[in-house]
């Protein structure tokens, strides 16, 4: 979830990114080591959040290079940025708690099931049924999304080369499919937009700016009030959709509220962004461009490296509950820490050369949609309408699609990244 | 405690004794074996934990869910009649010593 201006804007899913001034009354050393056991986390006292948004990618290779946990003063939490730490945070929930304490995201957007710990996460996970699954994606999502699809390629092309591949067509092309699986059938994309960047602007209020917090107060009172007049509708008239599913089951709507806004947060510039990344690199490698149009198993392939390249949602939150050693680093219990996946997807221990776009390296499993009890519930969703509908379907129509020379396409953000302009022709 | 035999394509076995109750999946990643990923922990959601039972034990499996049988279509390497998500076997004892063959690719 890129935010296009704002460097420092934080994630709703990390929890992460303090601007300056919260930044100075950090801690600028980390707790010391006790009983001997791991030693203590490096100081990264040369990050900043503006070095991060506009390419973290060389902090993170000092940063693996030198331990891989860092005390980050800048961010006021531990980063971890090698790939075997975070995969062993990621496969052990007891030791590593998603219920993160003080967490702005469950002020934004209430207490979604991606800052709880089982058994409470499993009950609202399971809230969501089938919706997601590929299974229905195959019987029912496949048919929308493709004519979503049309419609919005076709607004692209309606507006003539020059126009932006994210804003003019990625975004407003995910916006609907999501307005759709969440069964928002009384409002529009636009809404749904303006939802999730207004949520994710207030869940990374450390400013504690009056104006941010009133904007998402009104979105969120605006997402109760569309949810509350579609369960009844839903309740009578059942479809595919998760508020459907929702509207039959015995769930709070406390519950229902807050993941649906999570949902809302995770479910629409996640997707968005990794198609104008996948299609940029593409964009930029020919050759490889070239592979994928004679050979179509292969926009799944440049879907997944591009999910390790560029992971979307670069970093997210987690607390440690006990005193341990994580990689041969000691911390302490209540240890707020930053789950770096865009610096573990290019750990060189794990993928050579990880810096490139390569979709010809060897498969090895990347961490971009997390792991254990909360993998990515909409990672189908996103192979479905990203890499099964959207790019074959454009490569297609557009054949000749390229980057627009006059004018440069910008890459950024490290919690969430992508590209926030991307000017592109064709003819 | 029981057993479980893990088989990769090149031949090489690991056999590993594991707590009843154990899934093939948690076992498998605990140990670390090659070729079995567990990306989302357990609930049959990744396809990643995809294996191959050998015969003599197929009789001795729980049913396949609708959930485990969409995500075995959804398997990198070819579902054949002996695929399972590993996720979805927990060992118990008419299972113990059992014997399984790793895809060459899970992603």
């Amino acid at each position: 979830m890129s935010t296009p201006n704002a460097p420092t804007a934080i994630c709703p899913f990390s929890g992460a990114a303090v601007p300056a001034a919260e930044a100075a009354e950090a801690p600028q050393v980390a707790p010391a080591a006790t009983n001997g056991a791991g030693v203590a986390a490096p100081v990264a006292d040369w990050v900043t959040i503006p070095d991060l948004y506009t390419n973290p990618f060389p902090i993170y290779q000092r940063m693996r290079s030198e331990s891989p946990v860092h005390w980050v003063p800048a961010v006021n939490r531990y980063m971890v940025t090698s790939y075997a730490a975070c995969h062993e945070i990621e496969q052990d929930e007891a030791r590593f708690s998603a219920d993160e304490k003080n967490s702005l995201m469950k002020r934004s957007m209430g207490h979604s099931m991606l800052r709880k710990d089982n058994p409470e996460h499993q009950v609202d996970r399971d809230s969501y049924g089938a919706t997601l699954r590929p299974g229905t994606i195959k019987k029912h999502w496949n048919e929308i999304f493709a004519a979503n699809h049309e419609k919005y390629l076709g607004e692209l092309l309606a507006k003539g080369p020059g126009a932006d591949f994210v804003w003019d067509y990625a975004a407003p092309y995910t916006a609907e499919n999501l307005r759709l699986i969440c069964g928002f059938h009384n409002s529009t994309q636009e809404d749904l937009q303006r939802w999730s960047q207004t949520l994710i602007d207030g869940t990374g209020n450390y400013a504690d700016d009056p104006e941010i917090w009133a904007k998402a107060a009104v979105s969120s009172a605006e997402v109760d009030a569309a949810i509350d007049e579609m369960l009844p509708v839903l309740a009578k008239k059942p479809d595919h959709s998760l508020l459907s599913g929702l509207a039959s089951m015995p769930i709070p709507l406390e519950a229902i509220r807050a993941n649906l806004k999570m949902t809302i947060g995770g479910g629409l510039n996640e997707p968005r962004d990794v198609l104008a990344t996948t299609v940029w690199a593409l964009l930029k490698n020919p050759e490889q461009l070239e592979a994928v149009r004679n050979d179509p198993k292969l926009h799944a392939v440049a879907f997944e490296e591009s999910v390790r390249w560029v992971a979307p949602i670069g970093m997210y939150p987690r607390e440690t509950t006990q005193d341990g050693v994580l990689e041969g680093v000691h911390l302490a219990a209540g240890s707020r820490l930053g789950v770096v996946l865009g610096a573990a997807n290019r750990d060189p221990k794990v993928f050579e050369d990880p810096e490139a776009f390569n979709i010809f390296r060897p498969k090895k499993p990347h961490l971009g949609f997390g792991g254990g009890v909360h993998f990515c519930a909409g990672t189908w969703i996103a192979r479905a309408q990203v890499a099964q509908i959207a790019m074959p379907a454009l490569f297609d129509r557009i054949p000749d699609l390229r980057l627009d020379p006059s004018a440069a396409s910008v890459d950024a953000g490290w919690v969430f990244r992508g590209m926030t302009k991307m000017p592109v022709t064709w003819g | 405690m029981p057993t479980i035999t893990f088989t990769q394509s090149t031949g090489e076995a690991a056999e590993i004794t594991v707590e009843e109750g154990t899934s093939l999946m948690r076992a498998a990643v605990t140990n670390g074996i090659e070729g079995i990923v567990g990306e989302c922990g357990g609930q049959a959601m990744c396809a990643t934990c995809h294996i191959y039972v050998r015969p003599e034990f197929a009789g001795q499996l729980p049913e396949v869910s609708d959930d485990e049988d969409e995500m075995l279509d959804c398997t990198t390497a070819e579902r054949t009649h002996a695929s399972r998500l590993g996720c979805q076997i927990k060992m118990s004892g008419p299972l113990a010593n059992i014997v399984v063959d790793v895809p060459s690719d899970q992603v």
